[in-house]
């Protein structure tokens, strides 16, 4: 990939990966696994990225951790808190009002 | 335990240092590529940990990631300043106990000089040269640490270890040296008692006949008592004590006293007569004595070191 475009899809991804793992962590889950799981829906993340960004959303109790260690592997599980279902339904609405932006210019210059 | 997955996570743990949670952050990273090795390659080896961590990313940008995509600049190279002023202080400690035991000045071109000074002196010199450390090690890695971000510092490995792990069999070892060490200095301690002197030519005690003239017998054996018995006292403390600080005393208090041994001039010391020896056997014997002398100073200096850099790690681990 063109490393401009990477440069650009790396901006992107920072506030999409924020509002996919908000969403993703209704149920709760450990890193590697949401790795796959992004993955499998086709979508690529960076796994340095995806830890960093937990403790951030944790750090501001958007997300709340425990170490599970019942298992050989002692793994961090993350939940949504209140506080990042309301972060969660802002993001989205803000999301959505860039995609109806969007589309709407894209359709205009169709018109054209 | 995996060689590769420990180095990548210690150096991520460099650019981390100060910061609370970094052994939860490491735990994490580790969980992860463990997980994903495993997943993906059947089962972790060194060769598909490799492949897993390289895809993870280098350690320095992984590290920035979790301080908010701040560059790395000199503050986080703070590590290495404490291990390289505890480096270049160890030696202003020694250069420090030699110029007091010799009475000599040094001077190491062109950072370091120590003057000739008393034990009382020294008190306070040490105190300014630890300063003076800092200050050297602080200005040369901001110049290197802003000149090139992505340089790596070394760190020569002294096979020292931050925790000292107490074994059962080390433990029995101290325990058999100390009982050796103490009959051993006892023993010592009795003929200095006895004859003023342990350094014999025969064993015949009836018509002893000693090495050294009286006053170099002396000035020798209690040097050598003196040296037993801090390593009695040593083996003594460590088995009540894993402290660095019992080797650090021990090797400096040995260092003033092999300094001291210097003090009596070898030329005159000797009783015995071998004239049947030439002139120049005298002059090795004489020279391979001094040179043995400085070869056990080096080995304690060394491990006065390592007990000083040992000190320093567990402090900055605190």
């Amino acid at each position: 990939m063109d490393p401009e475009i990477s440069h650009f899809e790396t901006e992107m991804n920072r506030g999409f990966l924020q509002i996919l793992v908000l969403a993703m962590l209704e149920k709760d889950m450990y890193g590697y696994s949401m790795v796959r799981t992004i993955r499998e829906l086709g979508y690529e993340v960076e796994e340095n990225t995806l830890y960093p960004l937990l403790r951030r959303l944790e750090k501001n109790s958007w997300v709340k951790s425990k170490w599970d260690v019942s298992e050989d592997r002692p793994r961090k599980f993350y939940g949504i808190t209140d506080a990042g279902r309301g972060l969660r339904a802002e993001l989205l609405e803000i999301w959505k009002k860039q995609d109806q932006i969007l589309k709407h210019i894209l359709e205009e210059k169709s018109h054209v | 335990m995996f060689e590769k997955l420990e180095a990548y996570l210690e150096e991520i743990s460099h650019f981390l240092s100060g910061r609370e949670e970094r052994e939860e952050i490491l735990s994490e990273i580790r969980g992860h590529i463990l997980e994903k090795t495993e997943q993906e390659f059947g089962e972790a080896t060194e060769a598909t940990l490799a492949k897993v961590i390289a895809a993870y990313g280098p350690a320095r940008r992984v590290a920035e990631k979790y301080l908010d995509g701040r560059p790395i600049i000199a503050p986080t190279f703070k590590r290495f300043l404490f291990r390289y002023t505890a480096l270049l202080f160890a030696f202003h400690f020694i250069l420090t106990v030699a110029a007091v035991a010799f009475k000599k000045s040094f001077l190491m071109f062109p950072i370091v000089y120590v003057p000739s000074m008393g034990p009382f002196e020294a008190l306070f010199y040490l105190p300014t040269a630890f300063l003076f450390d800092l200050g050297v090690v602080t200005l040369v890695l901001y110049l290197i640490t802003q000149s090139k971000r992505d340089v790596k510092l070394p760190w020569p490995r002294l096979s020292i270890d931050l925790d000292e792990v107490k074994t059962s069999g080390r433990t029995i070892g101290r325990i058999i040296g100390l009982i050796l060490m103490t009959a051993l200095t006892g023993t010592a301690l009795y003929f200095y008692v006895q004859y003023r002197t342990i350094f014999f030519v025969n064993f015949d005690f009836a018509r002893h006949q000693p090495i050294f003239t009286p006053e170099a017998g002396q000035w020798y054996s209690l040097i050598l008592i003196g040296l037993w018995a801090l390593g009695t006292i040593s083996l003594a403390a460590k088995l009540v004590t894993s402290s660095p600080w019992v080797d650090a005393v021990e090797k400096s208090l040995s260092l003033v006293l092999l300094g001291l041994a210097f003090r009596q001039p070898l030329d005159t010391a000797f009783a015995v007569h071998l004239p049947e020896l030439p002139e120049g056997l005298v002059r090795i014997i004489k020279l391979s004595l001094t040179i043995t002398l400085l070869v056990i100073c080096i080995f304690v200096a060394v491990d006065l070191i390592k007990a000083l850099v040992r000190i320093g790690r567990r402090r900055l681990a605190k």
